[in-house]
C-alpha cells in the first residue's frame, strides 16, 4: 500500500437539527500531497474532517482511503490510518501524563510494551518534546500542548494527517515551529484552517469550501490571488499577499 | 493546586516520581489515621509523637511548609465549630492544678484540634508528595475498581481547565454588573452553571471523538508498571507501622518526661 | 457538610469505608452491564464540572449569605445513579486530598452522606417518580427541590449519627440534630432551585442529554427499591451498631441523649474505648501505659492489671503530677519532632 490516496465523493452530511453541513462534497488527495482546506465559519471544514474519520455519518456519498471505503466495518481500519489533530489540544491530551497520551493510540493497537515505548520515544523526539514525557498535560504551555498532541497522532504511524486549525492559539514562535514541523512531514496532509499564511507556506494546493460544497480547488498561490473568489467565500487574502502590488 | 508554587510531584527524590511506591504511602496514611483516631477523646500528650510523621515527610520531600500550613488551617473552622461545643456540654472537671480547674470539654477540644491538624497534614502530605497519576495507579493495584481510577484521572486532568472557564464567567459577570463586588443572583447563577454544563458536555464529546480516532474501544490502558521495592517501600512501611504501634502502646511523652527528670 | 477525621472513631470510619467500597464495586459492576464508551470522558468532565460550578458563588435571597452548588442531584439526573455515584466519589476523593475537605479516613462517611443518598435514594424514589418520562418545567423544579431536600436531610442526619456514634464530639444527638436539619433544609431548598433551573436550562437547549440519561435508568421496580432500602438500613445500622459495640461504654447515642435530657449524671466519660488495641494491650500488659501504671505521685497501690472498666472509671481523677508529666512530655515530644524535621530538611537540602 505505497499509494494511499484519499477520495471523497458526493458527500452529504446533515445534523439532527436539520442543518445541512455538507452538500455534495467531492475531492481527491494524492499520496504525499499537502492540501489546505479553507472557508468561512460554517462552510463545512470541521464537518468534512469529522466525516473523513467516521465521526459523523454521512447520509450520502463515500470516503475512500487507498481503496478502502469507509463503512461501519472498516471504520476501525480507516481510523488507524488517519491521524486526526483536533483544534483544541486539551481535547486530545486527556491522559494523566504526556507519555500516557502518546502511548494511548499504540496501546489500543495492541502493540507490545517495547514497541509502544519505542513509538512514544520516536514520536516525542520528532516534535522535539522528548523531555516532556513525564509531565502532566495540564502543566504544559500552549505550544508544548500542540507539539505533544501532534506526537499522539504520529505515534500511531498514520498514512494521512488531517488537522483542524493546528495554529489556533499559538504564539508566533510556536506557530513558526509548527509550520516547520508540518513542512517536514511526508504524510498526505489535509489542513483545515483560517490561517491562510500557514496554508501558503505548507500546502501547494488549496480547497475552498463554501456552503458545504467545493467552491474552488487548485494551486494555492493562484487561489489566494483571486480576490473575488475569496470575498465571495467570506475570506481575505493572506497577509503576506495583501501588501503585494497588483 | 496545579498552578502555583513548587511543583512537588515533579521533583525527583525519595518521595516523588520514582520514589516510594504510592501503595506504601496509602497504607501508611491509613495506618496513621487509624492510630490518630484510636486514642480516647481526652488524649492530648500521646498524640504528640505522631506529629513526627507529617513533619519528617515534609522535611524530606521539600513540601513548602507555608503551603502545608495554609491547607491545614483552611480545614480547621468546621472542626473547631463542632469541637467548641465540647467545653459547653462536658463541664466535668477532669483535674485541678495550681488553682486551675480544667473541664473535660476543654481537654477534648484541644484533642480534637490536634487530631484535625494530624489528619489534615497526613492527607496534604500524601497529596503533595505523590504524583496523582502514580497515586491512581497505586489505587488500582490496591483493588479500587478501574472505572473509579479512570474517573479520578479524567477529573483531575480537566479540573483546572473547567475551573478557569468558570472563573472567566464570573469575571465577565462582574464586569457587566454594577457595584464593586456584584452578587450573582440565583437565576443568573443557574444560567451560568447551565452554560458551563453545556460547554462541559461539548468538551466531553470532543474528548470522546479524539479517543475514538486513536482506537479507543472502551478500555483505557495504562502502561506503567509499579514496582514495590522491598528494600525501599517495605522499609518505609515497616518503619512507620512500627513507629505508630509503639506510639499507640507506649506512652512516649510520659517516658520522655520521666527520662529527662531522671525518674 | 463534610465529616472530618478529627471527629471520627476508627470503628465508624472503617465501617463506612467498607460500606462505600461495597457501593463503589456495585456501581462499577452495574455500569459494566450496560457499557457505553462515551460515558468515560463524560463522567470525567462532569466531575471537573462540579468543581467549576462550585466556583460560582451566588447570593441566597433574604439571608445576606452566599452559597454554591453541591451538585449531587445534577449528576444523578444527567448520568443516572451508578455513574453519578462514582463521579461524586471521585469528587470527594479529590476534595479530601487536595482541598482538605473532610479527610481520608472520613471518605467513607462523606461518600455515603453526599453520594449515596442523592443517587440511590433521592433520585430514583423522588425525582424519577415525580418527573417520570414526560418532563415539564414544573415537574423538574418540584422533583429537583424535593429530592435535593431529601438527599441533604438524609445526609445531614447521617453526619449526626456518625458524629455521635464516634463519641469524640460532645454535641448531644438532639442538639446536633436540631442544628443540622434546619440548616440543611435551607441549603436543600436553594440547591433544589438551582438544580431545577440548571436542568431545565439543559433540557431546553439539549433535550437529548436528559433523555439518554433517563433511558439508562429505568424507573425503579420493587426489587431495586428493596435492595437499596435494605442496603441503606443495613449501612446505617452496622455503622451505628458496630461503633456501639466497639465502645465498651455507653457513650454513643444513648449516652448523649441521656445527657441532653439531663436525667443521668455519669460518673465517668468514656475514653480510650474505641480501641481493640488498648484492650489487647491491657491483656498483654507488657507495655505499660501511664494511665494504668503506678503514678509517680504516690497512688502506687493501684494494681497494674486492674480490670479495664475500673481503670476507665478512675482515669478522670487524674492527679496533677500525671498531668504535668503529660503536658511537659507532650511539649518535649513536639519539640523533638520539630527539631528532627529541621535536621532532616537541613540534611536533604545539603545533599542537593
Amino acid at each position: 500500500m505505497s499509494h494511499h490516496f484519499l477520495e471523497v465523493r458526493d458527500l452529504w452530511v446533515a445534523y439532527p437539527d436539520g442543518t445541512e453541513a455538507l452538500r455534495g462534497l467531492s475531492f481527491r488527495l494524492e499520496h504525499g500531497e499537502a492540501v489546505g482546506l479553507v472557508g468561512a465559519n460554517g462552510a463545512g471544514k470541521s464537518t468534512t474532517l469529522l466525516a473523513l474519520a467516521g465521526l459523523v455519518i454521512p447520509c450520502r456519498g463515500s470516503v475512500n482511503l487507498g481503496g478502502t471505503v469507509l463503512s461501519k466495518q472498516t471504520v476501525g481500519e480507516i481510523r488507524r490510518r488517519i491521524g486526526f489533530l483536533f483544534q483544541d489540544p486539551d481535547d486530545q491530551l486527556f491522559m494523566p501524563t504526556v507519555f500516557d497520551d502518546v502511548a494511548f493510540g499504540p496501546l489500543n493497537q495492541g502493540l507490545t510494551a517495547e514497541e509502544v515505548e519505542e513509538r512514544v520515544r520516536t514520536a516525542l523526539e520528532q516534535v522535539g518534546a522528548g523531555h516532556l514525557a513525564e509531565r502532566p498535560a495540564h502543566r504544559l504551555s500552549g505550544g508544548e500542548k500542540r507539539s505533544v498532541a501532534i506526537a499522539t497522532v504520529l505515534s500511531m504511524m498514520p498514512d494521512v494527517l488531517i488537522m483542524d486549525e493546528p495554529s489556533a492559539s499559538l504564539d508566533p514562535r510556536g506557530r513558526r515551529l509548527l509550520i516547520g514541523l508540518l513542512k517536514s512531514f511526508t504524510h498526505t496532509r489535509l489542513v483545515a484552517t483560517h490561517d491562510l499564511d500557514l496554508v501558503l507556506e505548507v500546502c501547494p494546493r488549496t480547497i475552498v469550501l463554501s456552503g458545504g460544497r467545493v467552491e474552488a480547488d487548485g494551486e494555492t498561490a493562484r487561489i489566494f490571488q483571486d480576490r473575488t473568489l475569496l470575498e465571495r467565500c467570506g475570506l481575505e487574502p493572506p497577509l503576506c499577499l495583501q501588501g503585494m502590488p497588483r | 493546586m496545579p498552578t502555583s508554587g513548587c511543583r512537588l510531584d515533579e521533583n525527583p527524590g525519595f518521595f516523588s516520581r520514582g520514589g516510594v511506591d504510592p501503595r506504601a504511602k496509602v497504607f501508611v496514611t491509613f495506618a496513621f489515621l487509624l492510630v490518630v483516631t484510636s486514642f480516647g477523646k481526652y488524649e492530648i500528650s500521646r498524640l504528640t509523637p505522631l506529629f513526627l510523621y507529617p513533619v519528617s515527610i515534609t522535611a524530606v520531600s521539600c513540601v513548602p511548609v507555608a503551603k502545608l500550613l495554609r491547607r491545614v488551617l483552611v480545614a480547621l473552622p468546621f472542626v473547631l465549630f463542632v469541637g467548641l461545643f465540647n467545653p459547653l456540654f462536658d463541664r466535668q472537671i477532669l483535674f485541678k492544678a495550681w488553682g486551675l480547674s480544667i473541664s473535660g470539654g476543654w481537654i477534648s477540644f484541644v484533642s480534637i484540634t490536634f487530631r484535625s491538624l494530624l489528619a489534615v497534614a497526613a492527607a496534604v502530605v500524601l497529596a503533595m508528595t505523590t504524583p496523582f497519576d502514580r497515586l491512581c495507579l497505586g489505587l488500582e493495584k490496591m483493588g479500587v475498581p478501574r472505572v473509579l481510577v479512570t474517573q479520578l484521572q479524567f477529573l483531575y486532568r480537566y479540573l483546572s481547565l473547567l475551573q478557569e472557564e468558570a472563573v472567566r464567567m464570573v469575571r465577565a459577570h462582574a464586569l457587566r454588573a454594577r457595584g464593586n463586588r456584584p452578587k450573582i443572583r440565583v437565576s443568573s447563577a443557574a444560567s451560568m452553571i447551565g452554560f458551563l454544563l453545556l460547554r462541559s458536555l461539548d468538551r466531553a464529546t470532543r474528548i470522546y471523538r479524539s479517543m475514538l480516532v486513536r482506537g479507543f474501544d472502551g478500555e483505557v490502558r495504562l502502561m506503567k508498571p509499579l514496582r514495590f521495592a522491598w528494600s525501599r517501600d517495605g522499609i518505609f512501611v515497616a518503619f512507620w507501622t512500627l513507629y505508630f504501634l509503639t506510639v499507640r502502646f507506649v506512652d512516649v511523652p510520659g517516658r520522655l518526661f520521666g527520662w529527662v527528670l531522671g525518674r | 457538610m463534610h465529616m472530618a477525621d478529627a471527629l471520627l472513631s476508627p470503628a465508624v470510619g472503617g465501617t463506612m469505608l467498607a460500606v462505600t467500597a461495597g457501593l463503589t464495586a456495585y456501581s462499577a459492576r452495574k455500569l459494566k452491564e450496560s457499557p457505553d464508551e462515551s460515558r468515560i470522558p463524560l463522567m470525567g468532565v462532569l466531575g471537573a464540572f462540579i468543581f467549576a460550578a462550585q466556583m460560582i458563588n451566588f447570593s441566597i435571597p433574604a439571608t445576606g449569605s452566599s452559597g454554591h452548588l453541591g451538585g449531587g442531584m445534577i449528576l444523578a439526573i444527567l448520568l443516572g445513579p451508578y455513574a453519578a455515584f462514582l463521579v461524586l466519589a471521585s469528587v470527594l476523593v479529590v476534595q479530601a486530598l487536595f482541598f482538605a475537605d473532610g479527610g481520608i479516613l472520613a471518605l467513607g462517611c462523606n461518600i455515603f452522606n453526599m453520594a449515596f443518598f442523592p443517587c440511590f435514594v433521592a433520585y430514583p424514589f423522588i425525582y424519577r417518580k415525580i418527573v417520570g418520562d414526560s418532563p415539564s418545567r414544573k415537574k423538574i423544579l418540584l422533583g429537583a427541590i424535593l429530592s435535593a431536600v431529601a438527599g441533604l436531610q438524609l445526609g445531614a442526619f447521617s453526619v449526626v449519627l456518625e458524629t455521635v456514634a464516634s463519641g469524640i464530639s460532645e454535641l448531644p444527638f438532639r442538639t446536633f440534630l436540631l442544628l443540622m436539619q434546619p440548616i440543611h433544609l435551607a441549603i436543600g431548598i436553594v440547591e433544589g432551585i438551582v438544580t431545577g433551573a440548571v436542568v431545565t436550562f439543559v433540557w431546553k437547549a439539549r433535550p437529548e442529554v436528559l433523555e439518554s440519561a433517563a433511558q439508562n435508568t429505568p424507573l425503579p421496580g420493587v426489587s431495586l427499591r428493596k435492595v437499596l432500602a435494605g442496603l441503606a438500613v443495613a449501612a446505617i445500622f452496622t455503622g451505628g451498631a458496630l461503633s456501639w459495640f466497639a465502645s465498651t461504654y455507653p457513650d454513643g447515642l444513648e449516652w448523649s441523649m441521656a445527657k441532653t435530657a439531663g436525667t443521668e449524671e455519669l460518673e465517668a466519660p468514656a475514653e480510650r474505648v474505641h480501641t481493640a488495641l488498648a484492650a489487647l494491650q491491657e491483656k498483654l500488659a507488657f507495655l505499660p501505659d501511664y494511665g494504668f501504671r503506678p503514678s509517680p505521685a504516690g497512688k502506687d497501690s493501684q494494681p497494674e492489671v486492674a480490670a479495664a472498666g475500673e481503670n476507665e472509671g478512675k482515669w478522670p481523677a487524674v492527679d496533677p503530677a500525671t498531668t504535668v508529666s503529660g503536658l511537659v512530655g507532650g511539649a518535649l515530644t513536639l519539640t523533638l519532632a520539630g527539631g528532627l524535621g529541621i535536621l532532616l530538611r537541613g540534611a536533604v537540602s545539603r545533599r542537593k
